[in-house]
């Protein structure tokens, strides 16, 4: 036990409840709310546990009656204002309030007073609206934004039982991290304004993920229901994201749910329109189209661009597809750039580029390719992903796609490489598959399949396994755990990553398994 | 309460003609038919001894208790009671309940945006309504509800609707049930 623990840390660690509110492992220390009152043998009263050393040889109770009656004391105080607003409140269910006034309340009021009326809904930022009716005054929220977001937009304003929390004046809770507070809020004060009487929670499947709006890989849970999801919120990981994430990343799944998914895969046809096909036939027509024009042109003339959202095992098969069974280097993994930050936003706006570059994946530039089909060189494009348009622009890709013969494009959503393109394999997104993403510092992180993918679409991985198929190959199913283990026998560096390993934190290589200095 | 004691002879040895039971069996079609002539000829000539109803044609009126399909409560201003909790959704054990809130308004209140019984599979068990706390759905008289088609057993929101002026008895009845009165 490292010195300076306190006995509610030392408490928690050793998993013995102690219900708090004020306490956060990733925040200082404000011993504001008295729900975390102990018995310590010696000391004259109780004591609040968050703000007591822990020292060797002391004697904690965490259940004598005095303490249990002080529980039921703080628990009253709390509620005595408090809206009876649970079967309204988007915090029910998930709700400390909650848990503890069942766990540790009297059960029944003893005030007949009308209860305080305060606002019940300020816009405090785009992104988070505040409910002070529901406010326990715990500051946590005040101290993110002293501590972690560096911002300060919320202060307590006023003393005593008028005290409320606020912004200050002209400055609304707008820095890029604000959908954190809400999550920390212990009750349901701030909420996300996005989920806001969206669903309830209980109903949500909770998938351990990783976030892929960039390449930090912050840790969240997959909030699935229905083949749809619904949020997500940051999963505790103190290797990569503590507790938060940003709110870009978080709000940032609106094509997973997107109507215009492309579902199942089509054909384009003589008069230009689309016929559908089944997914077998239009991966023996991808196969044979390659075999085509391999057989006229060589194999440069066929070229992949693709998506650095795929996973690893993705990533491993389709070096194996295009490198190894259609014999063409012209494969490049465009890596969208953008603005980072100095706390968790990462300038790679892919998941895993990383991974890409560790299994060796990229045989060429994007525009290495792009320049080939300009030129006319190459005769079949098979494109994974949109990503190449935000790297190289519209313009410079509807010029490339009007230099080749066959287009193919595989990707989720209608673009204009889809307009291009002969035929059209409706793809999966992260929260439709399995597998590992490998974070800018090289640390393998695991995702699961939260939901069902829209029309049946196969995984990449399976269409991948099922490309290798058609050209002779082993024909398996795509299993990312057997994958993930063939990456494990063959890539060095991969050496220790195996799906037993990477759940649930990752596993670390490259530089991020260096001891920091 | 006094009355007379009937003490029953469970021991009783079982007669000849018990344990041939073909005669059982005759004694029992004699007194299924006698009900059923009963009936008939009763029913022929207007004075019916036997309790039967002839549904659809002829309804009983039914206990405050009885517990027919779940509807939703209406208000007068024509809104629904429903805040969208979840909690009747929750509580259904054959999961019936399809509920997606929506805000209304100030954004402070809600109400369902969608709200689903597949009333095929309710069973009409009362539970929604013992766990909803708004007293916003509620047992109605209602039994007839069968349907050939999966989409007519799928009931919306605008099809549960049904004013609270129509359900004074069931209301009355839940208030004095689940204690829910004021004090
Ligand atoms: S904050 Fe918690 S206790 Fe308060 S209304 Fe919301 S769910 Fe209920
Ligand atoms: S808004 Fe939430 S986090 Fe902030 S002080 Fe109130 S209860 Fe605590
Ligand atoms: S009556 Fe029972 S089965 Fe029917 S909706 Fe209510 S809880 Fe579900
Ligand atoms: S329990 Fe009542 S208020 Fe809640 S969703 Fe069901 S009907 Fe609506
Ligand atoms: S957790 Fe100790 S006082 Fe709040």
């Amino acid at each position: 036990m490292p010195k300076g623990t306190t006995v509610l840390s030392a408490a928690l660690d050793a998993g013995i409840h102690v219900p708090h509110y004020c306490f956060h492992p990733k925040l200082s220390i404000d011993g504001s709310c008295r729900m975390c009152l102990v018995h310590v043998e010696k000391a004259p009263k109780l004591q609040i546990s968050c703000n007591t050393a822990a020292t060797d040889g002391m004697v904690v109770k965490t259940d004598t009656p005095a303490v249990l009656e002080a529980r039921k004391g703080v628990m009253e105080l709390l509620l005595v204002n408090h809206p009876l607003d649970c079967p309204i409140c988007d915090q029910a269910g998930e709700c400390k309030l909650q848990e503890f006034a069942f766990q540790h309340g009297r059960g029944y009021g003893r005030t007949e007073d009308v209860r305080r009326k305060a606002p019940k809904r300020t816009e405090i930022g785009p992104r988070v609206v505040f409910d002070q009716e529901r406010c326990i005054l715990c500051r946590r929220c005040v101290r993110f934004t002293a501590e972690i977001s560096g911002t300060r937009e919320l202060a307590v304003l006023n003393m005593g039982d008028r005290s409320f929390i606020s912004t200050y004046p002209g400055q609304p809770l707008d820095n890029p991290y604000s959908i954190n507070t809400a999550d920390i809020c212990p009750v349901g004060a701030l909420l996300s304004t996005e989920f806001h009487h969206k669903l309830r929670v209980w109903f949500l499947n909770e998938t351990p993920g990783v976030c892929t709006s960039c390449s930090r890989g912050c840790n969240v849970n997959v909030g699935g229901y229905k083949d749809r999801v619904w949020r997500l919120t940051p999963r505790r990981n103190d290797a990569v994201n503590d507790t938060w994430m940003c709110d870009h990343g978080r709000l940032n799944i609106d094509y997973v749910n997107d109507e215009r998914r492309a579902r199942g895969a089509a054909l384009r046809t003589a008069t230009d329109g689309f016929e559908e096909l089944p997914f077998a036939l239009a991966i023996r027509r991808l196969a044979d189209w390659v075999a085509e024009v391999k057989a006229q042109h060589g194999p440069q003339s066929v070229a992949v661009v693709a998506s650095p959202q795929l996973t690893n095992e993705e990533a491993f098969l389709l070096r194996r597809l295009v490198r190894d069974v259609w014999g063409t280097s012209m494969l490049a993994v465009p890596v969208p750039m953008g603005e980072g930050d100095d706390f968790l936003v990462r300038p790679e706006k892919a998941a895993n580029g990383r991974g890409f570059a560790d299994l060796d994946v990229p045989g060429a530039s994007l525009d290495q390719v792009l320049d080939e089909c300009t030129a006319g060189r190459v005769k079949l494009l098979y494109v994974i992903g949109s990503e190449m348009l935000s790297v190289a622009g519209e313009a410079r890709v509807r010029r490339a796609l009007s230099g080749v013969e066959r287009v193919v494009n595989h990707d989720i959503l209608p673009t204009t490489i889809s307009d291009h393109a002969s035929l059209v394999i409706g793809g999966c997104t992260w929260a439709e598959k399995s597998g590992t993403y490998t974070n800018f510092e090289g640390r393998v992180q695991a995702i699961r399949a939260a939901i069902s993918p829209p029309g049946g679409n196969l995984t990449e991985g399976e269409v991948f396994a099922r490309l290798i198929a058609s050209h002779g190959g082993a024909s398996e199913h795509f299993d990312a755990d057997r994958v993930l283990r063939a990456i494990a026998a063959s890539v060095p560096a991969y050496g220790s990553v195996t799906p037993e390993a990477v759940q649930p934190g990752g596993v670390a290589t490259g530089d991020a398994a260096q001891p920091a200095a | 309460m006094p009355g007379s004691v009937i003490t029953v002879r469970r021991d009783q040895a079982e007669t000849l003609l018990a344990r041939i039971y073909l005669w059982e069996i005759v004694k029992g079609c004699v007194i299924t038919a006698r009900h059923f002539w009963r009936n008939l000829i009763g029913y022929m000539i207007g004075r019916r001894r036997t309790f039967v109803v002839n549904w659809p044609e002829e309804k009983v009126g039914y206990s405050p208790a009885f517990r027919g399909m779940p509807v939703l409560v209406q208000m007068e201003n024509g809104a629904e009671r429903c805040v969208a909790c979840g909690l009747c959704e929750k509580a259904c054990p054959t999961d019936c309940i399809t509920i997606f809130p929506e805000e209304v308004g100030d954004g402070i209140q809600r109400r369902p945006k969608v709200f689903d019984i597949a009333i095929d599979r309710c069973m009409f068990c009362g539970l929604c309504e013992e766990a909803c706390p708004e007293e916003a759905i509620v047992m109605s008289r209602r039994v007839e509800v069968a349907s050939i088609t999966k989409e007519g057993c799928l009931w919306h929101k605008e099809d549960l609707l049904t004013p609270a002026s129509e359900l004074p008895i069931r209301l009355g009845h839940i208030r004095n049930g689940y204690d829910r009165s004021p004090n």
